[in-house]
């Protein structure tokens, strides 16, 4: 089993690297083996060489540059998603899934084109708070951080419902978007281990069956997890009152 | 009359707000209600210092404002720390005559980083020291990106920049201007020739974005870099450390003067530095300078030595939301070669708002406790999981860690024969936990 974290060294703003060595860690006590390859600008990434790929989220700058550069691999990418395989992509760095980012400085940049949104970015006001999602395919909400300074228009089908936080645009009520088994959220830095159900579940498409994952090792993980959504819960009983 | 007005309201509720503890923020709050532009009426001193930065601002001032006072110089300047508009309201209207004259030398401004923008609206600092640009309090901040636009919009053209040389984000404010001052410290016996931290915002060149190269890095991403591309680099320095000696606790200015710290970190030093290169700014004598900062122990109280039961320790405040704040802590107990137990408390995230974001632990470099000085390790407070989870991925033997959620248990445990020095390490926000146990 293959390990792919992609322009690991400028899209790793909020932690996000952490995301790959969870999965890493869960496929080790699972008995599998595993390696990972850490790639960006310059080395030639072969996409279906992996089983996992993750890219995490950047500066406003910083994901111009690798939209740029991650346009060599549209093909190979798109066949990636094609077959079902598990991707992450985390911040900011799935907005290049869309049609267009307009920086805040009204330039217009092509996206990848697997979807069909637009993004747009204005540098007035950063966007941040803390997060509770809930999805469809998971039983336990999802917990986390939303810091991004973007609007996402034309994302029909949202992969989380936002029960606290920001959603793909102001007031929206969904947030984040799923392409097959690519999950793309801005729930920023490392989701996967304040998530550790979130990981069973994607862990266990990676290698087909969750029920052979062990999650014995998750102890602290599930602790921490149970600490933040019953802060955030409170907090949020709180302000409907 | 308006600003009369203005000025003697603000003194008045300075005067009563300081009894019930308000006395920075409010007065100069409602002075800008009565008249927004009142700081541009005032008649300020020759020299306007402005400070910013992500970390050290507070230090960096206070240094400064004891140099200055040495040196037979009136300052006024922001002891409160409250560092937005409002607070440096109060600050100038408070030390101004009812005429409106600010009877200082020397007007000394800390200022918040993404703020400065608004204060620097209606004063125009004739100097200003930008300290460094680090990952700090992200929930607000956004990144380092951000926070450097939002400065750059404070810059005057008039106003003569002090930069750290070293900080290659910071540099970029110079870029292209002949008249800025530049500090920073020359290759140093604890430099590194690779980044060791686990992240680096000093792989990309800030101006160019192609890949930068190091000849020495001090810490992070500050130290001599230079693009591989467009040859963007660090500046030649006005003001250097020129040698280290932490283990004695020593540091050298342009080659002659000698500073004994009280606080023996490297990132204290570009504090010093910082303030030096003021002094050396406002005609002060190098000499005179060195001697004044020599183990001037700062009065903000960062670092506080206790006694726990039969034990002795420091409590080295760091900011949540900071992971260089917390590499600075964690490398003074990891040197420390008497030996130490460290605990680090991580109960509430932030002192002023609420969050439960925990993803900067993931940016602080933890495995530098993976060292004989370091024996034990305590974790604690309600994210003492989340501490756990990411002890979990170093290579610390999991037998050296402690968790305990309740900061009281952690307390008692460490109330012990155990011989250890106690390294005490978290923020603003939750320090009294632990100290009001003592």
């Amino acid at each position: 089993m293959k390990i792919l974290h992609l322009y690991y060294d400028i899209m790793n703003l909020y932690g996000d690297y952490a995301n790959v060595l969870a999965i890493e860690r869960i496929m080790q006590k699972s008995n599998i083996n595993c390696t990972v390859d850490r790639l960006s600008f310059g080395d030639n990434a072969v996409f279906s060489d992996y089983d996992f790929i993750f890219i995490g989220s950047g500066t406003e700058r910083n994901q111009k540059l690798v939209l740029e550069d991650i346009k060599r691999y549209k093909v190979v990418m798109k066949e990636y998603i094609d077959s079902g395989k598990v991707m992450l992509m985390t911040g900011n760095s799935f907005e290049m899934l869309g049609k267009t980012i307009t920086s805040a400085d009204g330039t217009v940049y092509d996206g990848l084109g697997f979807l069909d949104f637009n993004v747009t970015e204005q540098n007035k006001t950063r966007y941040t708070a803390d997060a509770v999602f809930t999805a469809e395919f998971l039983e336990n909400p999802l917990v986390g951080f939303i810091n991004k300074c973007s609007e996402i228009q034309g994302i029909e089908k949202p992969m989380f419902t936002v029960k606290m936080g920001l959603g793909n645009f102001n007031d929206d009520t969904g947030e984040g978007v799923r392409l097959n088994n690519l999950f793309g959220t801005h729930l920023t830095g490392p989701v996967m281990i304040k998530n550790p159900y979130f990981l069973g579940y994607v862990a266990g498409i990676i290698i087909g069956d969750e029920k052979k994952l062990s999650t014995k090792h998750l102890g602290f993980e599930k602790s921490g997890y149970d600490v933040t959504l019953s802060e955030l819960t409170k907090r949020m009983a709180n302000e409907t009152k | 009359m308006k600003m009369f007005f203005t000025i003697l309201i603000c003194k008045l509720l300075r005067f009563f707000g300081g009894l019930i503890g308000r006395g920075s923020s409010l007065p100069g709050q409602v002075a800008l209600k009565l008249c927004p532009d009142i700081l541009s009426r005032v008649q300020l001193p020759e020299y306007i210092i402005a400070v910013t930065g992500s970390n050290g601002k507070t230090s960096t001032v206070e240094m400064i404002a004891h140099i200055l006072t040495e040196n037979g110089k009136s300052v006024a300047w922001n002891k409160e720390g409250s560092n937005q508009i409002e607070g440096v309201t109060t600050l100038v209207l408070g030390n101004s005559t009812l005429g409106g004259k600010v009877k200082r030398d020397i007007l000394l401004i800390e200022s918040d980083e993404r703020f400065a923008k608004y204060t620097f609206k209606y004063i125009t600092p004739t100097h200003y020291v930008i300290t460094n640009l680090y990952r700090d309090q992200l929930t607000r901040n956004g990144h380092p990106e951000w926070v450097y636009d939002a400065i750059r919009q404070s810059i005057h053209e008039e106003t003569k920049l002090i930069l750290n040389a070293d900080d290659p984000l910071v540099s970029d404010f110079g870029y292209g201007k002949d008249d800025v001052i530049w500090f920073g410290a020359d290759k140093l016996s604890t430099d590194t020739e690779i980044s060791d931290s686990v992240y680096d915002d000093g792989a990309y060149c800030p101006h160019c974005k192609k890949s930068m190269k190091y000849s020495t890095r001090h810490y992070n991403h500050i130290g001599h870099y230079e693009c591989t591309s467009c040859g963007y680099k660090r500046h030649d320095t006005d003001h250097s450390v020129t040698s280290v000696d932490l283990e004695k606790g020593e540091a050298v200015i342009d080659g002659k003067y000698t500073v004994s710290l009280a606080l023996k970190s490297l990132y204290n030093i570009y504090n010093i530095l910082a303030a030096y290169t003021v002094a050396s700014v406002i005609g002060l004598d190098g000499e005179k300078v060195a001697a004044d900062m020599s183990n001037y122990v700062m009065k903000n109280g960062r670092v506080v030595t206790f006694k726990l039961g039969k034990r002795s320790g420091t409590l080295l405040t760091s900011k949540h939301e900071n992971s260089i704040s917390y590499d600075q802590s964690i490398r003074i107990a990891a040197a420390d070669s008497r030996g130490c137990d460290v605990m680090f408390i991580v109960d509430a995230v932030s002192r002023k708002y609420f969050t439960s974001d925990v993803s900067w632990l993931w940016d602080i470099d933890f495995e530098m406790l993976d060292c004989e000085n370091v024996h034990n390790i305590i974790l604690a407070g309600k994210y003492c999981n989340d501490l756990a989870v990411r002890f979990s991925y170093t290579s610390i033997s999991q037998e050296k860690i402690k968790i305990f959620e309740d900061i009281g248990k952690a307390y008692e445990y460490l109330d012990s024969d155990r011989e250890e020095y106690i390294y005490t390490i978290t923020c603003f926000s939750d320090k009294n936990k632990f100290l009001g146990l003592l």
